[in-house]
């Protein structure tokens, strides 16, 4: 029969009509609505400039202090901190200091809108079975969708810069760290509820001194995960305008520098390297303390 | 006598036939390149052509570099439509001068190439704004949207190779003093889009970009007249486009070289008004960048697009075919 050799799809016409007419909606929804959108978005962007222009203009020696301190606060472990002196050294030897402190930028702001939304996403999720069935659907389109396609939307509605490759960033890293809160949450131990039930633990108690603090390694291991997926965005939000290390690996790719790729790219891995490190270790080491870790 | 009279009669009569539209056209090869207007162009030719002086005509896809060595060694295809001469600028200037390859029309669209842009309606609601000049004065009508007391200029996309030409211009105009930041668009997705947003909003926008396309078409760009001449091609090769260019000056954008190139060949074997057709058909920016529109919204192939052109823009291509050809290419569309 005709009808199974080939699949009876719309007519061209049909769907030439259809996309038409969902690019036309969007992109009058966009002229309507486009400059209060952006309005909203105003005081985030103008952070976003404030913060990066500090770690930019902040003398390099201080800069590279903080990291370290950071770094000790964060691991407690000397390699570390050393590992992350010697690679900012590198890095700033290297001519790439402005742009690897862009990046930094935009992957700190990231890192925290992601972890503000993220967690208490997470909770709400933890909490009701019917939230966890609309959310993870939701979050697995953002993980998997092709971020091209949403650079798409987010360009028409935002134009290109800073606010726009957030987003594109957020909408890729913000998964981990949701998924992992809900995880954590609903890890926890029955019992260990029923005990803080029989000492007569309020609803707020349970979640704040019982749920939260033994579900940190998991929330921990989601905040990595959340740094690191967001460092992989580098190079996408560079092509709608984001400054960084991503735009010289985009010069490098169109014109086949190999050397000025290697570089940059090896900079976004030694960020990477030391995020992970630093926040792996702050998370083992949460862990140690409260002893009440289930195995992440 | 008598029958030495309708000799002659006949005589004349095939030598009317032959002065006229279907004289001596036998075939022809036209090179169809992969990008939107080259393709157009290549079919307007084509339908021309054929139900104009009655060519057989035949497409050959192609590229620039591929369809230029193959007319200059091989002599086909007869025709290359839409080729920028710069990519292959000193073999071209050799089979010129040789004689192998002529030049029938030096600039087939009107303005196209490289420059600074504007919509429209920026010109019209400024009409102050004459070029680049008067412009750059005015950074407070583009407010940069992460510092709005500066103007943005939207530049290229970090790599190519426009990109080191705008940062020496932006420099050779003193843009920075003047209050403009040079945007990076990151991408050619970026610079489309950046462009997009602004022109549905009706906001002003001010920015690099290259005609014809169909963005330009879309959005009615406008190319603004730079306000300064073209500096001599020796700066523009070895200071503005490269990085370490200590002390650029103003310029215009180097004219981009777009020539429709035939083979002697074709002059020699072919209607003289076919080839003089050649050198008549220049499209106007704006109705090429209609076309591209077409073609870009319906998904339109090139030969649609130009049955598209033909059927509505009589009054332009009219101009560049005798009457006789216009009255067969009218009946042919019917």
């Amino acid at each position: 029969m005709a009808i199974f050799d080939e699949f009876p799809s719309m007519g061209r016409a049909d769907l030439m009509d259809l996309k038409k007419g969902i690019d036309f909606a969007f992109s009058d929804f966009s002229r309507e609505n486009g400059e209060a959108i952006e309005g909203f978005f105003d005081p985030l962007m103008f952070f976003m400039v404030w913060f990066e222009k500090l770690l930019m203009n902040a003398p390099w020696p201080l800069m590279i202090l903080i990291f370290a301190v950071l770094a000790w606060l964060g691991a407690r472990s000397i390699p570390i901190v050393i590992g992350t002196i010697i690679s900012f050294l590198i890095i700033g030897r290297f001519g790439m200091w402005e742009d690897t402190m862009a990046t930094v930028a935009i992957i700190s702001v990231a890192t925290f809108l992601c972890i503000g939304l993220g967690i208490p996403l997470g909770i709400l999720m933890s909490r009701s079975n019917r939230v966890q069935a609309v959310i993870t659907p939701v979050l697995d389109i953002m993980q998997t969708i092709p971020s091209f396609v949403y650079l798409i939307p987010v360009v028409m509605l935002l134009g290109i810069g800073k606010v726009p490759g957030l987003i594109a960033v957020c909408i890729y890293a913000l998964p981990p760290i949701v998924r992992l809160t809900n995880l954590g949450i609903r890890l926890v131990d029955k019992e260990v509820l029923e005990a803080a039930e029989a000492f007569g633990s309020n609803y707020r108690q349970k979640l704040f001194d019982v749920q939260m603090p033994l579900a940190l390694p998991n929330i921990f291991a989601g905040v990595n995960q959340t740094i690191m997926m967001a460092l992989a965005m580098v190079v996408i939000a560079a092509m709608i305008g984001v400054k960084g290390l991503g735009v010289n690996v985009l010069k490098a790719v169109s014109n086949q520098y190999l050397a000025l790729g290697i570089m940059n790219g090896l900079a976004i891995v030694a960020l990477a390297v030391i995020f992970d490190r630093v926040s792996q270790a702050y998370g083992k080491r949460l862990q140690k303390h409260r002893q009440g870790g289930h195995g992440v | 006598m008598n029958k030495f009279v309708k000799g002659l009669a006949a005589a004349g009569v095939a030598a009317a036939m032959s002065q006229g539209a279907f004289a001596a056209c036998g075939n022809v090869t036209i090179a169809e390149m992969n990008w939107a207007s080259a393709e157009f162009m290549a079919n307007v030719d084509k339908m021309i052509l054929e139900a104009g002086y009655g060519c057989s005509v035949e497409m050959i896809p192609g590229a620039t570099l591929t369809t230029f060595a193959s007319m200059d060694t091989k002599g086909v295809p007869d025709v290359a439509p839409e080729l920028w001469t710069q990519a292959v600028e000193i073999p071209l200037k050799a089979a010129l001068a040789s004689g192998s390859l002529h030049s029938v029309n030096p600039k087939p669209i009107a303005g196209a190439g490289e420059g600074w842009v504007v919509p429209d309606y920026t010109l019209v609601n400024h009409p102050e704004l004459k070029t680049v000049l008067d412009i750059i004065e005015h950074p407070e009508l583009f407010p940069f949207n992460e510092d709005p007391s500066k103007g943005a200029f939207v530049g290229c996309p970090a790599g190519w190779g426009c990109q080191q030409v705008n940062a020496n211009l932006f420099r050779a105009f003193d843009m920075e003093a003047k209050g403009w930041v040079l945007v990076d668009p990151g991408s050619a997705a970026g610079l489309d889009g950046a462009m997009a947003k602004a022109v549905q909003r009706g906001d002003d926008y001010f920015g690099y970009y290259w005609s014809p396309t169909a963005m330009m078409g879309k959005y009615k760009m406008q190319m603004v007249d730079f306000g300064v001449p073209f500096v001599e091609m020796d700066h523009w090769t070895n200071c503005i486009t490269q990085a370490n260019c200590i002390e650029p000056q103003q310029s215009a954008w180097s004219a981009s070289e777009i020539n429709t190139i035939v083979t002697d060949s074709f002059i020699k074997n072919n209607d003289p008004k076919a080839v003089a057709y050649f050198g008549k058909r220049v499209f106007p920016a704006d109705e090429m960048g209609e076309m591209l529109v077409y073609m870009g919204d319906n998904q339109a192939s090139g030969s649609d697009a130009a049955f598209e052109f033909l059927k509505n823009y009589e009054d332009l291509w009219t101009q560049w075919v005798g009457v006789q050809a216009a009255n067969l290419i009218k009946k042919s569309l019917n």
